[in-house]
């Protein structure tokens, strides 16, 4: 059993054990920390930068999410700053490429939109891209619309973590990155992709979906995931 | 050969030597990329088949790069107990004479750059002998000077891939060393000791790095060396590997060693592979001879390396990115902890560091740790090896102890900017770095105090900027070259990144907002902050430090949509229309009277310039500097043109014909009145178009005639007085009324103007002759410039001696310089610096000299020595140029000696100042210097209504940056007076050719004829004849076009 140590999130003690990150202790005490690439049930990506956390005596900005607890460690989670820039990512992430919520069959049960609101962005001040990028309909039960795609990663770590096809991965690097599957094929012509399905429920967005929903009609749920992730004894 | 003991080592040792200083010549060619870039390999093969050619019995080597990379190909002669002697820019025809040279025992002057006497190794010490009293030694020369070469002891110097002469120079020696000694713990106490940082850029304890990978538990354990050296304008690992590629071998095998890892591997970038090459040959070598392998140097120790090249990605320097890369896996940087000294490359304890890392190691060990820590500043020990690029006369790669300040870089070792322009800052660190202003050049350059500036030292990069770099291009450039590499894991870089791209843009193309300034700065901080690694955390930098130390030059791309310097083409015409204070359409008038139009020629011209005949007399001409002709032969003599174009004009009868169609462009009359004070350059400038403009103009001036320093400084035989009149003639139809011998602030008062004019601009210029505070001024027959000056154009009695002294370098001086050659007397100039830093014009200055004016430089005045009250001679203390000031140049320093020059009149033209006893009561707020406080863009006052522009602002400067003001004011006021902006209502579509030449034209630059010295010097007649009709016209042809796009701007 690991070391029991003592943590204080936002002032408070809270119990923690050796090996926990802080995301884990800080959910763990009921405490709220904003994240959008972590999965429970899934190596943490430290990729959306929203959990980054202030750590007493450390001079730069923690994630959440990957960074392991120490004995005596003091956490802030929300300051002014951190507040302004969570904004900042989710407002970077709307303008990166096209994400239109009034056609979308994510609307209203959508991650993305859901931190916007809850962070409070309001507006959006950078330049949008417009990026001309396509949509994946070859796969007989799912789509995959890289407008919407964020580059979470989540999709990958499921399918490469749990499913153990590893379908999809990045190619490319910067603001050309893209989801690929297999070797970037069209997802039709996958030889490893199972329909699982369990892409489409790790993806935040509605970047992937079922066919056969309309706008506003698709909701996701990663209770699977998360019941078969303990069970393999793969833990966040 | 294996070396299994001290014998075998010795004997290879002595092999070595016998190659590095044969019985013979050695003739070593300096092949670094550098030197082969410059044509090195053609010189080596000329070397070798004219001795060949010659039977001749002399040693030819391929050495690396001793770091003067500006001068080479670099050529190491040696002849048996001489100096080493280094002989630059050498080219295959020099070969057939240097050998001729060294048959009879000598060394071709022109080509010796330096000698060598002696070289410490610091593992090893050569004596090359003596003699060549005549050729500098190496630390003598200015580039080299100050510098202290650990990581760079071999490199130039021994041959680049000869293990044997590695070892004659001591190489290995300190592996033997340390595999003798075998106690790795005290040796890595020794690095610690030694304080050596990491030298990839962040700078983290060598020490305690090696101290972890040794504590770390694992079966297997790695050592890998960073050689993916992605930063621009950085090449130092390049050359180090190039030229010497042993000691970085022996540097990882020590470590593997001490920190008990058998596995080494090299990551060095695709992009070098002379390196590559050179570094396999090594590896190739060090196997041979026992160095790698089983059982090195017969002391049971295993250590193998591998060398493995990158794939293109700058990302990869980054170490987490590395390992991925290294794994097989995309550059994708992992979050730390944990670090790669507890999970590293395949999950097993991995120690990576930069390669100048790696070089320092075997000196600290041959030389001990209190050795090393001598040099360099406290927090900081060592040396780093510098790449000094970009505008700076010496460039190369430069080896200074840590804490030299960068101005020692710039000045001393660079030898200033090249080209006679001026350094505005040094960029350090690449694009993780920031730009270092010229004010703070006396930061030192290590870890600590180049952070505090929001730059990095970095790799080691160091590119110097001067006044033709604008600083917003490039925070462009290095946010496109970090967005373009961003691996793309992380949102604040990967996206952060694009959209500051994207504002960065929209300011260089003159889209730019005011917003956008604080939105960039906010991003900036936030992906500092936010991203995931080094790459996004330290890409905002050039972009933070640009903004804070160079906010002007944002402000300018945004509020006036101009670049200074001339590099964002989309902000500009053309960039001689850029430079030029009045932004006149210079390639249209040019292309017009090429198509014989002279009419409309005339009309471009006067109506960008009113003042055409006079600037095109006496303008210094900024579109000089700027225009792209001079890459082919010289600029194009656009003054000389225009002042062509209005010269015909006025001295045909077509002048009337085109004033009216001037004054026919004359807008509504507006009802609004505008009061100028002062009809100098400035005022008749804002005169003009605010008259053009449809308002009610009136000038007022303290003078009986207008035309301020043009009249009243400006001496008849540069500006004759009757051209000037004609150009006021249009002035003056144009509706502008003047009311002369008025000055306001005596005759009338500010007040007046307020209740009386519903816009005032004052223009009075700078009139006020600066003093020189010394002994014996108040003696009769010392005179102030300007005085002078204005007393001799109006005609007044002047009491000018026979022995003139007249102290300054302006223009001001030289005007009284030649204007008291004249009236007969003998002139002497005195200047405290050195000619090249005089402001006067260039072409005045030699006329001066050719009508026989002396000059005397380095000497300031030092007292005026009289009898009975009167100017017999005066004293002048010789001065030496001492550090570099502000302003970019030398400060004269005072000496002790002094010289005395016999003189019955001093005329004092040191620089002239604003008259502050009429602002004095003005309400208005002045600056320290005495100058009016204007808003930089509208030029408006601290009183409402009322604005500045011209020398009372911006201080003495030149005509053309007063009538820039001018224009600008009358634009401003414009705006004021209507409530709205009006652009182009004044501006005409001409026609004319829009194809740029195809052939560039053969024709040089067109000079105008001069009077000859002698006959001009007894008269005021104008010295300058101008071009002729053929002249212009040649001049006008040789025009490339550079306002002509063929896309879309």
């Amino acid at each position: 059993m690991p070391q029991k140590i003592a943590i204080r999130i936002d002032g408070e003690y809270v119990e923690a054990r050796e090996g926990q990150t802080i995301l884990e202790v800080a959910r763990g005490g009921g405490k709220y920390i904003p994240t959008l690439c972590h999965l429970d049930g899934l190596t943490a990506a430290g990729s959306c930068r929203l959990c980054v956390v202030e750590v007493s005596g450390v001079g730069r900005l923690m994630p959440a999410c990957t960074t392991a607890v120490q004995d005596g460690m003091s956490v802030t989670t929300n300051t002014e700053k951190l507040a302004r820039y969570r904004r900042m990512a989710v407002e970077l992430l709307f303008t990166e490429r096209n994400h239109y919520c009034a056609i979308c069959v994510s609307n209203g049960h959508c991650e993305l939109q859901s931190m916007a609101t809850r962070l409070g962005v309001s507006h959006v001040r950078y330049p949008y891209a417009y990026p001309r990028l396509p949509v994946d309909v070859s796969h007989e039960k799912y789509v995959l619309d890289h407008n919407r795609c964020i580059l979470c990663t989540r999709c990958v770590r499921v399918c490469a973590e749990l499913e153990g096809a590893h379908v999809w991965d990045i190619a490319s690097r910067g603001v050309q990155s893209i989801l690929v599957s297999d070797l970037q094929q069209p997802w039709g012509k996958s030889k490893n992709c199972t329909s699982c399905g369990k892409c489409v429920q790790a993806c935040p967005t509605g970047a992937l979906a079922e066919k056969g929903w309309a706008v506003e009609e698709m909701t996701k749920t990663q209770d699977n995931i998360s019941r078969l992730a303990s069970r393999r004894g793969v833990h966040a | 050969m294996r070396i299994q003991d001290l014998s075998s080592f010795n004997a290879v040792k002595e092999a070595g030597l016998a190659k590095l200083l044969p019985y013979k010549p050695r003739i070593g060619v300096g092949m670094g990329t550098c030197g082969t870039g410059n044509g090195a390999e053609g010189v080596y093969h000329a070397f070798v088949e004219e001795i060949d050619r010659r039977g001749l019995d002399v040693q030819v080597a391929r050495v690396g790069c001793f770091g003067y990379c500006a001068q080479e190909p670099l050529v190491n002669v040696w002849l048996p107990g001489r100096p080493l002697v280094i002989l630059r820019r050498v080219q295959p025809d020099n070969v057939p004479p240097i050998l001729d040279d060294l048959y009879l025992g000598r060394i071709p002057a022109e080509l010796a750059l330096c000698k060598i006497e002696d070289w410490d190794h610091l593992t090893g010490q050569v004596k090359y002998g003596s003699g060549f009293p005549e050729i500098p030694s190496w630390r003598e020369v200015p580039f080299f000077r100050g510098q202290k070469k650990i990581v760079l002891r071999n490199c130039g110097l021994i041959s680049a891939d000869d293990i044997e002469e590695y070892i004659a120079v001591g190489g290995y020696q300190a592996l033997y060393k340390v595999l003798i000694d075998g106690t790795p713990e005290l040796a890595i106490e020794q690095i610690k000791a030694s304080k050596l940082r990491g030298r990839g850029g962040a700078g983290y304890p060598t020490g305690l790095k090696w101290e972890m990978l040794r504590k770390a538990k694992g079966d297997k354990k790695y050592i890998i060396c960073n050689a993916d050296e992605g930063d621009p304008g950085a090449y130092m690992n390049r050359n180090e590997i190039e030229s010497d590629p042993h000691a970085l071998l022996e540097g990882m095998i020590i470590g593997g060693f001490l920190m008990g890892a058998q596995n080494g591997i090299i990551y060095v970038r695709a992009e070098y592979p002379l390196a590559v090459h050179r570094l396999a040959r090594a590896v190739e070598q060090a196997k041979e001879y026992g160095l790698l392998g089983e059982n090195i140097l017969g002391r049971g120790f295993n250590f193998e390396i591998q060398i493995v090249e990158g794939a293109g990605a700058f990302v990869c320097g980054e170490e987490t990115a590395l390992i991925s890369s290294l794994e097989g896996r995309a550059g994708r940087p992992r979050p730390r902890p944990p670090f790669p000294a507890q999970k590293g490359l395949y999950g097993c304890p991995t120690n990576i560091n930069n390669v100048e890392t790696w070089y320092n190691i075997a000196p600290i060990v041959a030389k001990g740790p209190a050795w090393f820590s001598e040099t360099g500043s406290t927090k900081s020990a060592g040396t780093k090896v510098f790449s000094l690029v970009g505008k700076v006369k010496n460039t190369g790669l430069v080896e200074m102890p840590l804490g030299t300040p960068l101005k020692t870089f710039v000045y001393d070792v660079g030898e200033g900017a090249f080209n006679g322009k001026q350094v505005k800052a040094v960029q350090t660190g690449g694009p993780s770095g920031g730009c270092i202003p010229q004010e703070m050049f006396d930061t030192p350059v290590d870890y600590e105090t180049l952070a505090k500036l929001g730059s990095i030292m970095g790799s080691g990069g160091m590119v110097v900027m001067d006044e033709d770099n604008c600083m917003v291009d490039v925070a462009r450039y290095f946010i496109e070259f970090t967005h373009s590499e961003s691996c793309g894991k992380c949102v604040p870089c990967r996206v952060g990144l694009d959209k500051g791209l994207r504002i960065l843009k929209n300011f260089t193309n003159g889209k730019g907002v005011e917003e956008d300034l604080e939105a960039l700065d906010e991003l900036g901080r936030m992906i500092r902050d936010m991203s995931l690694c080094g790459l996004g955390q330290t890409a905002p930098n050039p972009v933070l430090t640009t903004m804070r130390h160079f906010r002007h030059e944002f402000e300018d791309h945004i509020r006036a949509k101009r670049c200074r310097a001339g590099v964002c083409e989309n902000l500009a015409l053309s960039p001689c229309e850029n430079s030029c204070p009045l932004h006149m359409n210079i390639p249209r008038f040019l292309e017009l009277y090429k198509e014989g139009n002279i009419e409309e020629a005339f009309e471009s011209v006067i109506m960008d310039n009113p003042l055409a005949a006079s600037t095109g007399r006496v303008c210094q001409h900024p579109c000089d500097d700027r225009c792209r002709r001079m890459n082919i032969d010289e600029s194009v003599n656009i003054r000389d043109v225009h002042r062509f174009i209005a010269d015909t004009i006025y001295d045909s009868d077509k002048y009337p014909a085109l004033m009216d169609r001037i004054c026919a462009r004359k807008q509504t009359a507006t009802g609004k009145t505008v009061a100028v004070v002062g009809a100098g350059p400035t005022g008749l400038t804002s005169a003009f178009y605010l008259a053009l403009l449809g308002h009610n103009v009136t000038v007022y001036e303290s003078n009986p005639a207008a035309g301020g320093m043009l009249r009243y400084a400006l001496p008849e035989y540069r500006l004759p007085k009757n051209v000037l009149d004609k150009e006021l003639e249009l002035i003056e139809r144009v509706g502008v009324k003047f009311i002369f011998n008025t000055a306001v602030g005596f005759d009338v008062s500010l007040n007046d103007l307020d209740s009386n004019y519903d816009a005032v601009f004052l223009a009075i210029g700078t009139w006020k002759e600066a003093w020189v505070y010394m002994p014996g001024t108040e003696l009769k027959g010392v005179m102030p410039a300007l005085l002078f000056l204005e007393a001799v154009s109006k005609g007044e009695e002047v009491h000018l001696g026979k022995k003139v002294v007249v102290i300054g370098g302006g223009n001001a001086a030289i005007d009284s310089a030649r204007t008291a050659l004249r009236m007969g007397s003998e002139v002497t100039v005195v200047y405290r610096r050195e000619r090249k830093d005089m402001p006067a014009i260039v072409e005045e200055t030699e006329a001066a000299e050719a009508e026989g004016a002396n000059f005397v430089f380095l000497a300031a005045p030092h007292r005026v020595v009289g009898f009975h009250g009167v100017v017999k001679a005066i004293e002048v203390v010789k001065t030496k140029l001492g550090e570099f000031d502000a302003s970019g140049r030398r400060k004269p320093v005072p000496t002790d000696e002094i010289q005395v020059l016999k003189c019955d009149t001093v005329i004092l033209a040191v620089g002239e100042k604003v008259d502050m006893d009429f602002a004095k009561a003005s309400g208005l707020i002045l600056k320290e210097v005495g100058t009016v406080e204007v808003d930089r863009f509208s030029l408006e006052t601290s009183r409402t209504k009322f604005y500045a522009g011209g020398d009372v602002i911006s201080g003495a400067s030149n005509v053309s940056n007063a009538m820039g003001y001018g224009k600008k004011a009358a634009r401003n006021i414009d705006e004021r007076l209507l409530g709205y902006k009006r652009t182009g209502v004044l501006s005409k579509k001409y026609e004319y050719d829009q194809t740029p030449p195809t052939q560039p034209s053969e024709v040089g630059r067109q000079v105008p004829g001069h009077l000859p010295a002698r006959q001009r010097a007894a008269s005021f007649e104008e010295v300058s004849v101008g071009l002729t009709a053929c002249e212009a016209l040649e001049e006008a042809n040789r025009c490339l076009r550079c306002d002509i796009r063929t896309t879309e701007r």
